[in-house]
Order: structure tokens, then C-alpha cells, then sequence
């Protein structure tokens, strides 16, 4: 219990703030929106992790939680400049334009 | 642990070396750093002082020093290779910056004691990877390559921390020893959602390691990265992921087994009967080693599984993380070597023996090998796996893994014939430079007295 | 300093990489000096061991080099075993390896492909070094493998002669034949005692049943024929002396046909234990003795007369080892490395001399014209055909003796082999040096004696030749004998000789007067009479017909084996391999292929797909694991 909420609240919230991140990856097309998607599965980690540290009083899910949200940027940064290129060499951000290597 | 802070110091200093105008000299620094951390690893090997760092977060022990030793060899003869295609490029610098950084995270996988540092050496690993696998800027298949990998290792790692969330919910901890513990006292009471963090966190792993089903990135992402960056990954990448999937799995999580290794069963068989019947029709050379490259993983998956105890499976999976290393190595470098004038293709390759026959030679050695063929390392890397398997429960698999290894063989070998009977296109000879030809002949070599002296390796006093 | 034993096979290995890797960049003179001082090292250490093996408390040093297999139940450590019969063998390998190596520095010395030849040669010797030093039976075979490979490689060193490759295949294929059955040998001491090294097996030979023991010891007997030529495998030697002189000499006389009686004598356990093995050895080693003495009689090519005097003796050794003289066959061996590398080496020097030619119908009175090679090859000929006090009387005498105590008629067989050995030993050197030269006249300037490179191994092996009998005096003379007592340790069941002296001297005695009786029937027939050897077959009388054909060997050959196993092969090929496996062959092929070719659909290119498949697969696993 924390504050009087069941852990299970958070568990429950989480996973699906999570599913819908990875339902997002699969159905959208907008290469920008897939990043944001995958943010999302990333801060309901986030949020569950913050929640299970405060269940059990331990500070170390937390300390986690900044390296989550570091790599979560490092991770943003280089798929953006990564989108530059292909916009660069092929003036969409289509996923779906992106598949030429295959079989 | 010395070798760790070597090689982010030469990260750092590669870093800045624009900066202050040292990178003329760069490349004999890195060798340099790479062979100090390489006797360092030997050193720390005979005196095991300080063995756990970081309140236990990081151990560098036998077995990790000896896959970390296995991962500097290799990355010094990937970067003695390397070495003009970190003359040719722009912003040199920043690649070899980001190779450090990846050897970094591989290092910190090898010693993983945590799933704080397995979450960052996994991520240290794989964001340079990112960008090295896009690095032809100009090259939409390149950068393909790279945002696939992203997309998709993100996604991974998304399931890897939702993993690591939930066993961190189940068992307050993050420490490897101590979540074995609090499994051993609580077996039997844990809550489900424990079960479906260990399985996430093994997806995320079987991902990272590249087998069927999460191998979809990887025929992609080789085909379409630079020859080098490929070969970076078949080998270190590789190598690191599997010394921290073992360390996982039997360091934290081997008292749990029974939930995972029917399901790693199934994973091998998948990715045996994938990865071959694929291969079989591939035309592009990089594309048909990443099939490859997936058997081989299922091949090294099935030693996590072995029960004949641990210092035979560790011993095990170094000798075949080195067999399969080196000749993969070996491989790459010959794909680059013919294909800077050339194409990709597997039919670039015809008559070779008539234009380069070390490059011949090599090959066919590094093909045996990955097929499996005495004399090579090849052949005890995968015999040690099936004499490892339980015969008794998964007789099945190694019926399974021998039929899908004489597939495999169908297709190394098609292309050892070709190499010496087909008609190439052009009998221009390759010139291949001192370098270069150093790193091949060393592959061979050693692929050859690993093959012939395996017990170099396996009687490695690991404990 | 026993621990330096490992070096003795380095060194030739060495030579071999660098001749090999850089040979055709050096001079011949360089790769020769290498291959020889790598010889000589390897002779100065093994001779260092073999002294102090001599005073030495513990007769069986183990050197354990590295773990070669290991792998739950097999452990195979790479270990040298250096003990008195191997440095016995050390020693002869290395002493004689280095002279031939001297004598082929001025035999090869017009041959192009000079650094090919010693870098063979040192190969050669690395793995015969193995062969004998290895303390298991897997590295036994490793040596064996590789010994036959080199005689492979050597005797069609001149390749681009077909027949010499003939011969060169012959060779490899027949040894192939032997090497199944000792292989199956190795297999089946494997499952019985759970172990390849020879201290785990031969202490607990006993355990094992009487018929495993049989089947053991002739197995590895069937691995022998091939490597040291005994009926029914011997064919392939007197081809093999397609190769240069200097290998007949090493591989085919002195060293590698012999490793047949080193692994029966390291087995000897085996041998002790089952009277039909021996008794087989026996038999076999008699009959190959006695054939390839009759073939000899009716030979013309000097090569070939010693080819198939090397066969008999190895006969005559297998003999010695059936009737269970397992030190005296080691003694007959070595005094048998000297004497028979002597005699090919001065025939070399004869054919040096001729230019090439082998035909002894050809020759004639070259005595005074090649007097080293001539004095040298009659002390190796008097030495074979066992005259008192050279060494191979003492050696041959031993035998003799202990085959009479094992049975009366193999003993009086062996009377005849050891008759026509002085015979048709004795008619070589009559038609080469005697009478008048029979060459053409542009031959007759050319002869000339060889240089000292290859006079002085000649003159070396010559003195060996004589004094190689203080090796293992006749212990009935009152002396010692130091090859019996040296190799005391690696014979497991002794059985003391009961004969009384006075029959010992009888038998020496009609040794010697038999053999010097042939000696002048020889002198009477080729000197006196002058006869030379008809050049044409219809002038042979009926009987010599068949053994002027060895007997029909290899016709026999041809057509109980090489003809089925060609119809068959033929009609595999057209009913099997076309019809049935091409088909199943293609079908499963094709079949792959169109399984690969679907599969790779699913890999359409699209990020989305592919995570649409990751994230199905998640859900099948967490329904698999949760509901099931």
C-alpha cells in the first residue's frame, strides 16, 4: 500500500500505459510517433519502478529511474539525428519507405 | 576492471583528440590502450585482489576476465583491420570515440554483477552501435540499418527495464546474489508478475543476442551497416551479450530453470530451423553470416542450458565465443577486403583463388570453422555443445542441431566451391596490405590451434 | 633435463615451417643447413636423454605438454612418454634421420624443388617422432596418420611422373586399408578400458575377456601389415621406391615401416595375453618373409631387391614378435635401421654413379670405380645375411633362437628365408660390381664416386653396421645383453629361453654354415659362371614364372578387388547414387530451398512487422507459459 493505493493500482497502470507504447510502435507509420511510443513504454517503467521503490523503501529504484530517463535521451538523440539522414537521403519519415532491405 | 577503465579513457581521450590535435596519433594510442588493458586483464587474472566493484555492482572474476580478454583480442584485430576505414571516413574521430564506448559497455557486460549494470552495459553497448550501423551517412540502406536497429533495440530494452521493474517489485533488489537468495528462501510464494519479468528480461536478452523469434533486426541490420561495423557485431557484440545472458541466467536466475528452459528449447529450435533454411537463399554474403550468425547463437543458447555444471558450460561458451569470433572475423574481414572494389554479393566471391589466395585461404578455413569441420575450432565448439546437452530429456534438440549443422554446411560449402572452381567475372588480383594480412593469417592460425588444441582453452582454471 | 625431450619433435617441425613457409625464397643451401641442424639438435637431445635414461631410477618419464581433449568422458592430455623403448627409437629416428639428411644434401642437390624435399623430410620425422613419443594411443595415430601422409607426399615427390603418383596413391590407399583396423583397434581399447594412455591400460590389461583381448591384439596386428608391409598389405612397398633414394632409405627401410613392430612391442600386454594373436603374427610375419625372399631372387631393379629384402626382414621381425622375442625384434630393427639405410643409401650412390639407371643387368664391375660405395654396401650386404661378427647375425641369431624354442618348423622356414636372403643379397653385389661393365659406354665416363656429403653417411652407417651387434650379445656367450635387459621395464610377461647352450651353439652354427654355402652357390653361379639375368620372360623356366610375377599379387588384387569393387561402384552409381540418391538427395535439397524461400517472406523489411512479430511471440510465450 502506498498512500493508501494498492500496488497492484500501479501494476495495472503501468502495464498499460506500456502495452500502449507497443501497440503504438506497431500500428503508427510516423517514424516521430514510434519514438514517442517507445518514451512512453519507457516512463510507465518508470512509473513503476518509482512505485515499487517506495513500496519496498528502498531509494535504489529510484537511483534507476535516472539512468532509465539518461539512456531514454541518449536513445532520442541519436534516433533523431538518424531521422535527419533518412530525411536527408530520402524526403520521408515513413516507416513504411523504409524497406529496403529484406528477405 | 583495469581494462573497463582503459578503454573509457581512450573513449575520452578520442573523444578530445580533435580538440587538441592529437589524432594523427590516435590509432597507435588505441592499439596501445588496448594492449595494456589486454596484459592488465592478464595480471589481474594471476593476482585476484579486487575482485567486486561499486558495492558489488561490477565483479570482475575468472570467467569475465576471460570473456573480456576474448573481447580486447578481438576488437585489437578488429581495429589493426579497421584502420583506413577510420582514415577514409569524416568525423574519424567520433567512430573511433564510439567503438571505445561500445567496447566500454561490452566490457561492463562481461563483469556484470547487477541489473543496474547490465541495463547501462547493455545500453553503453548498443547506442554506439546504433550510430555506427547508420555511419554511411549517404547511404539510405546504411541508415536504414541503423534505425532499424534502434527502433527495434529500444523496443527491447523497454521490455528488458519492464523485466527488470517487475523481479526488482517481486525481490527489493537489484543484486544479482541477492535476488538469487530471496528466490531460494521464497521458492514457491513469489508473486506472478515475477515470472513475467524473468521472461521479459530473457526476451529482451534473446533479442540482444539475436534469435528466432527476435532475430527480425539482425539479417537487416548486417546487410545494411558498413562490413566493419557487421563485423564488430557479429563478434564483440555478440560475445558481451552472452557473457551477461550467462551471468544472468546462472548466476541470478538458476534457480528458477524450469520456467526457463523448455522455453529456451523452443527459442534454439526456432532459430536452428529459421536461420538455416533461410541462409540456404541468401545472395548477399553479409546477409547469409547473419543467418548464420543466429544458428550460431542458438548453438551457444544450448550450452546455458547444459547441466554437466558450470565451469564446463563457462568453458564451453569462451572456447566457442572464440571459435566463432575468429572465424566470423576472419570472414567479415575478407568480405571487406573484396568488396572494397566490389560488391556484396555472394557471387563476388567466384574464382578467388585466382585473384587473392591468401584471402582464399583464409575464408575457406573461417568457413569450415563455422561449419564445423575438424582441425578448425569450429568442429569441439560445437561438439562440446552436444556432449553438453541433457541426452536424456532434450535428445531431440541435438538430433535437431546436427541436421540443421549439416544444412548450415551445405551453404558454407557452396560458397568453398565456388571460391576455387566457379568462373569470377574479372581476374584482377586483390592487393591485400601487411596489415591486413597480419590479422588474417593470425585468425587462421589461431582458428586452426584452437581446432587442433582445444584443451587450451577448456582447461582454463576458471574457479 | 628429461622434461627436454618435448623439444626433439620441435625442432624438425620447425624446419618444416620454415622450409615450407620460405623455402623458395632461400638457397638451397640455407634450407638444407636448417633441416639438418634442426636433425642435429634433435639427435644431440634424444642422445641426452637416452644417457641419462640410462642411469635414471625411473625408467618411464611422462611429459605432460597440455590437455589436448577433454570432454566429460573423454580426456586425452597431450603427453610425451619417454621410456627405453622409446628412446631406443629416438635415437635410431633422429641418428639416422640426421645422416640421410647429410647424404640428401648432395643427393638432391640437382633437384629443383630442394627446400620441398627437406621440408617433407622434416615433417616426416616430426610425425614419426610423435608416433613414437606419444604417451597414448590417439597420438600414436596422429603419427601414424602423418607418417603415412609424408611417405604420400615423398614418394611422389617428382610428381609430374604419373606412375610415380600411382605408386604414391597405391601406397596411401593400402595404408588407409591397415589404418581402419587400427583405428577400430583404438576404438575398442577405448570401450573396454575407458582410456587411450598406455598406464591406464596396460596394468588393467586383464580386466577385459580373453575374446576382446584376441580381437584387440589382431586388430591392431591388421593396423601393422599396412604400415610395415606384411601379407596381405605389402604390395604398396616396392612401389614406394618411385620416391628419391634418400626417402627409401629413412621411411621405407629404417624408420616408418618399423613403427608397425614399435606399436606391437608398446602393445606386447596384448600379445602375451592371446596365443592366436601371436600365433597370427607369427604365421604372417613368416609367410611375407618367406614370398618377398622368393621375389627377391628374380629381381633386377637394385631398389626393388632391397625393397623386398625390407620386406622379409620385416617379416622375419613380426616372426620374432609372434614368437614372443619382443626385445630381440627391437634389436633386429635397429641393427636392421642401420644395415638396410646403408645398403639403399650406397645403392643411391650406385645409381648416382650410373646416372640414374636401376637395372643391375646393366651394371656390372663397378667395383673399382665407386670403391667407397662399393666396400661400404658389402659390409651392409655381409651384415644382413647374418655372418658373424656383424651386426645383423647377432640380431637375426636372436630371433632365430627364440622362434626354434616357439616351434621347430616355423624355425626351419625361417632357415629358408634367411638362405635366400644371402642368396639373392649376394647376386645383387656379384652383377653390380663384378664381371665386366654391361652400361653403354657413355654411362662408363660418367661414373664417378659421390661426394663426401654422401660418402660420409655411407662410412658412418657402415661402422654402425658392423659394431651394432655390441648392442645385444648372445647372453649364452656369457656376455650381456643390453637390449634385452634396456627394455626389461616395457615387457610385460617374460618368458625365460629353456634352450641349453649347446643347441644355442648348434643353431649359430648352422646359421653360418648355411649361409655361407648360399654365399658361394652365389659367388659359383654369378661370378664363376658369369650368368646374368635373362632380359626376356619367355626364357624363364616354368617354376621361376610365377615368382618373376611376385607371385600374381597384384593381378590377384586386381581382380578379387579392384574389378568388384569397380562393378559394383559402376552400378551404384547408375542404379543407387542416379536414381534413388540423386533423388532424395535433390528432393531434400529442394525441398529446403522451398521452406527457405517462404520463411524469408515473413522478413518483409517493415520495422512494424517485425515488432508485430516480436510482440505476437511475447503473447504466445506468457500464454504458454501461464496457461499450460
Amino acid at each position: 500500500m502506498i498512500n493508501g493505493v494498492s500496488i497492484d493500482f500501479y501494476l495495472v497502470l503501468s502495464a498499460v500505459l506500456f502495452t500502449i507504447g507497443a501497440v503504438g510502435v506497431f500500428v503508427r507509420r510516423n517514424t516521430i510517433i514510434l519514438f514517442m511510443c517507445i518514451e512512453l513504454m519507457l516512463s510507465a517503467v518508470s512509473l513503476l519502478m518509482i512505485a515499487f521503490s517506495t513500496l519496498h523503501n528502498d531509494t535504489s529504484g529510484q537511483v534507476f529511474v535516472f539512468f532509465t530517463m539518461a539512456v531514454a535521451a541518449a536513445e532520442v538523440a541519436v534516433g533523431l539525428a538518424i531521422l535527419s539522414m533518412i530525411y536527408r537521403n530520402s524526403k520521408s519519415i515513413d516507416s513504411d519507405t523504409l524497406s529496403n532491405l529484406k528477405n | 576492471m583495469n581494462g573497463l577503465i582503459i578503454i573509457c579513457g581512450l573513449g575520452l581521450l578520442a573523444m578530445i583528440s580533435e580538440i587538441f590535435k592529437f589524432r594523427s596519433v590516435l590509432f597507435p594510442l588505441v592499439l596501445t590502450g588496448l594492449l595494456a588493458a589486454l596484459a592488465l586483464n592478464v595480471w589481474e587474472w594471476n593476482n585476484p585482489m579486487h575482485i567486486s566493484y561499486f558495492e558489488n555492482m561490477i565483479g570482475f572474476d575468472r570467467s569475465a576476465l576471460a570473456f573480456s580478454t576474448v573481447i580486447l583480442a578481438i576488437a585489437l584485430l578488429w581495429f589493426v583491420l579497421a584502420q583506413d576505414y577510420f582514415k577514409s571516413g569524416q568525423h574519424l574521430v567520433d567512430h573511433y570515440a564510439l567503438v571505445l564506448f561500445a567496447l566500454a559497455g561490452a566490457l561492463m557486460l562481461t563483469g556484470c554483477k547487477n541489473m543496474t549494470t547490465l541495463f547501462l552495459g547493455i545500453e553503453t553497448l548498443s547506442i554506439p552501435m546504433y550510430v555506427l550501423a547508420a555511419s554511411k551517412k549517404n547511404d539510405l540502406k546504411s541508415n536504414e540499418a541503423g534505425f532499424k536497429y534502434l527502433i527495434m533495440g529500444s523496443f527491447a530494452s523497454g521490455f528488458l527495464l519492464f523485466g527488470i521493474a517487475l523481479v526488482y517489485g517481486a525481490t527489493a533488489s537489484f543484486d544479482f546474489e541477492e535476488i538469487k537468495a530471496y528466490i531460494a528462501v521464497f521458492q514457491g510464494e513469489l508473486p506472478g508478475f515475477f515470472y513475467v519479468g524473468v521472461i521479459f528480461i530473457l526476451i529482451a536478452m534473446a533479442f540482444k543476442i539475436a534469435v528466432a523469434p527476435f532475430h527480425f533486426w539482425a539479417p537487416d541490420v548486417y546487410e545494411g551497416s558498413p562490413v566493419l561495423i557487421t563485423g564488430l557485431m557479429s563478434t564483440v557484440v555478440k560475445t558481451a551479450a552472452f557473457a551477461a545472458f550467462m551471468r544472468l541466467f546462472m548466476m541470478c536466475f538458476s534457480n528458477v530453470s524450469e520456467l526457463w528452459v523448455t522455453l529456451l528449447a523452443v527459442i534454439v529450435a526456432l532459430s536452428l530451423a529459421v536461420s538455416n533454411f533461410t541462409a540456404v537463399m541468401q545472395t548477399n554474403t553479409k546477409r547469409m553470416l547473419a543467418y548464420s550468425s543466429i544458428s550460431h547463437a542458438a548453438f551457444m543458447l544450448m550450452i546455458i542450458m547444459s547441466d554437466k555444471g558450470e565451469t564446463a558450460s563457462v568453458n564451453s561458451l569462451i572456447y566457442y565465443s572464440l571459435a566463432y569470433s575468429l572465424a566470423s572475423l576472419s570472414a567479415f574481414a575478407v568480405i571487406y577486403l573484396v568488396s572494397k572494389n566490389g560488391s556484396e554479393d555472394i557471387t563476388e566471391l567466384n574464382g578467388l583463388h585466382k585473384r587473392n589466395r591468401l584471402l582464399t585461404i583464409t575464408l575457406t578455413i573461417a568457413l569450415l570453422s563455422l561449419a564445423g569441420i575438424p582441425v578448425t575450432a569450429g568442429f569441439f565448439a560445437k561438439y562440446f555443445v552436444l556432449s553438453q546437452i541433457p541426452s536424456d530429456t532434450l535428445l531431440w534438440l541435438t538430433i535437431l542441431a546436427i541436421i540443421s549443422s549439416t544444412i548450415a554446411a551445405f551453404y558454407y560449402l557452396k560458397i568453398v566451391g565456388s571460391m576455387f572452381f566457379a568462373d569470377s567475372y574479372t581476374k584482377e588480383p586483390i592487393v591485400v596490405q601487411k596489415s591486413h594480412a597480419f590479422v588474417l593469417i593470425v585468425c587462421v592460425v589461431l582458428l586452426l590451434l584452437f581446432g587442433m588444441v582445444p584443451g587450451l582453452i577448456t582447461e582454463l582454471a576458471l574457479y | 633435463m628429461m622434461k627436454l625431450a618435448a623439444l626433439v619433435p620441435l625442432f624438425p617441425l620447425v624446419g618444416f615451417i620454415l622450409n615450407g613457409l620460405f623455402g623458395k625464397k632461400m638457397s638451397k643451401g640455407l634450407s638444407g643447413t636448417i633441416a639438418s641442424v634442426a636433425m642435429l639438435l634433435s639427435f644431440g637431445i634424444s642422445l641426452a636423454v637416452f644417457l641419462e635414461l640410462q642411469t635414471a631410477e625411473n625408467k618411464a618419464t611422462v611429459i605432460n605438454l597440455f590437455s589436448w581433449i577433454s570432454s566429460d568422458t573423454l580426456q586425452v592430455p597431450f603427453e610425451f612418454l619417454i621410456d627405453p623403448l622409446s628412446s631406443v627409437f629416438l635415437l635410431i629416428i633422429t641418428g639416422i634421420g640426421f645422416l640421410i639428411h647429410i647424404y640428401s644434401l648432395g643427393y638432391m642437390k640437382h633437384d629443383d624443388a630442394f627446400a620441398r624435399f627437406f621440408a617433407y623430410l622434416n615433417l616426416f620425422v616430426f610425425f614419426m617422432l610423435l608416433l613414437v613419443m606419444g604417451n597414448n594411443y590417439l597420438i600414436l595415430f596422429m603419427g601414424w596418420e602423418g607418417v603415412g601422409l609424408c611417405s604420400y607426399l615423398l614418394i611422389g615427390f617428382w610428381f609430374k611422373n604419373n606412375a610415380y603418383n600411382d605408386a604414391a596413391k597405391k601406397a596411401f590407399i593400402i595404408n588407409r586399408i591397415g589404418d581402419l583396423g587400427f583405428l577400430l583397434g583404438i576404438f575398442l581399447i577405448f570401450t573396454t578400458y575407458g582410456s587411450t594412455t598406455f598406464g591406464d591400460i596396460f596394468p588393467n590389461a586383464g580386466m577385459a575377456s580373453p575374446a576382446v583381448v584376441t580381437t584387440i591384439a589382431l586388430l591392431l596386428f591388421f593396423g601393422a601389415t599396412g604400415k610395415s608391409a606384411q601379407i596381405p598389405l605389402f604390395t604398396w612397398l616396392p612401389d614406394a621406391m618411385a620416391g628419391p633414394t634418400p626417402v627409401s632409405a629413412l621411411i621405407h627401410a629404417a624408420t616408418m615401416v618399423t613403427a608397425g613392430v614399435y606399436m606391437i612391442v608398446r602393445s606386447n600386454i596384448f600379445y602375451s595375453m592371446s596365443e592366436t594373436a601371436s600365433a597370427v603374427v607369427a604365421i604372417v610375419g613368416l609367410a611375407t618373409a618367406l614370398i618377398a625372399a622368393l621375389i627377391g631372387l628374380f629381381q633386377n631393379d637394385i631398389k626393388k631387391i632391397l625393397a623386398y629384402s625390407t620386406v622379409s626382414q620385416l617379416g622375419l621381425m613380426f616372426l620374432g614378435l609372434g614368437a614372443g622375442a619382443f626385445s630381440s625384434s627391437v634389436f633386429h630393427v635397429t641393427t636392421h635401421a642401420f644395415f638396410k639405410a646403408l645398403l639403399f643409401l650406397a645403392a643411391g650412390s650406385v645409381i648416382h654413379a650410373m646416372g640414374g639407371e636401376q637395372d643391375i643387368r646393366k651394371m656390372g664391375g663397378l667395383k673399382g670405380k665407386i670403391k667407397i660405395t662399393f666396400i661400404t654396401m658389402l659390409i651392409g650386404t655381409i651384415a644382413i645375411s647374418g655372418i658373424p661378427p656383424l651386426s645383423g647375425f647377432f640380431s637375426k641369431d636372436e630371433i632365430m633362437a627364440h622362434v626354434f624354442e616357439y616351434n621347430g618348423l616355423l624355425w626351419f622356414f625361417a632357415m629358408i628365408v634367411s638362405a635366400l636372403t644371402a642368396f639373392y643379397m649376394f647376386r645383387l653385389i656379384f652383377l653390380t660390381f663384378y664381371g665386366k661393365f654391361r652400361g653403354t659406354s657413355e654411362q662408363e665416363h660418367h661414373l664417378h664416386e659421390s661426394p663426401p656429403t654422401m660418402t660420409i653417411p655411407l662410412v658412418v652407417l657402415a661402422a654402425l653396421a658392423i659394431f651394432g651387434g655390441l648392442l645385444g650379445l648372445p647372453e649364452f656367450w656369457g656376455m650381456s645383453n643390453w637390449m634385452a635387459e634396456n627394455l626389461d621395464t616395457i615387457i610385460m610377461h617374460h618368458h625365460e629361453t629353456r634352450l641349453s647352450h649347446q643347441t644355442e651353439w648348434i643353431l649359430m652354427g648352422l646359421a653360418v654354415v648355411s649361409a655361407l654355402i648360399i654365399i658361394l652357390i652365389a659367388y659359383n653361379v654369378y661370378r664363376k659362371k658369369g650368368l646374368v639375368p635373362v632380359e626376356k620372360e619367355q626364357q624363364l623356366k616354368d617354376w621361376q614364372r610365377p615368382i618373376f610375377h611376385k607371385f600374381y599379387v597384384d593381378e590377384i588384387y586386381d581382380f578379387l578387388v579392384r574389378r568388384p569393387v569397380d562393378f559394383l561402384s559402376e552400378s551404384f552409381y547408375k542404379v543407387l547414387d542416379l536414381q534413388v540418391v540423386s533423388l532424395l538427395v535433390d528432393g531434400i535439397g529442394n525441398s529446403v530451398k522451398t521452406f527457405g524461400s517462404y520463411i524469408r517472406l515473413i522478413q518483409n523489411g517493415n520495422v512494424s512487422t517485425y515488432i508485430v512479430g516480436m510482440v505476437m511471440s511475447i503473447i504466445c510465450i506468457l500464454l504458454f507459459i501461464f496457461l499450460i
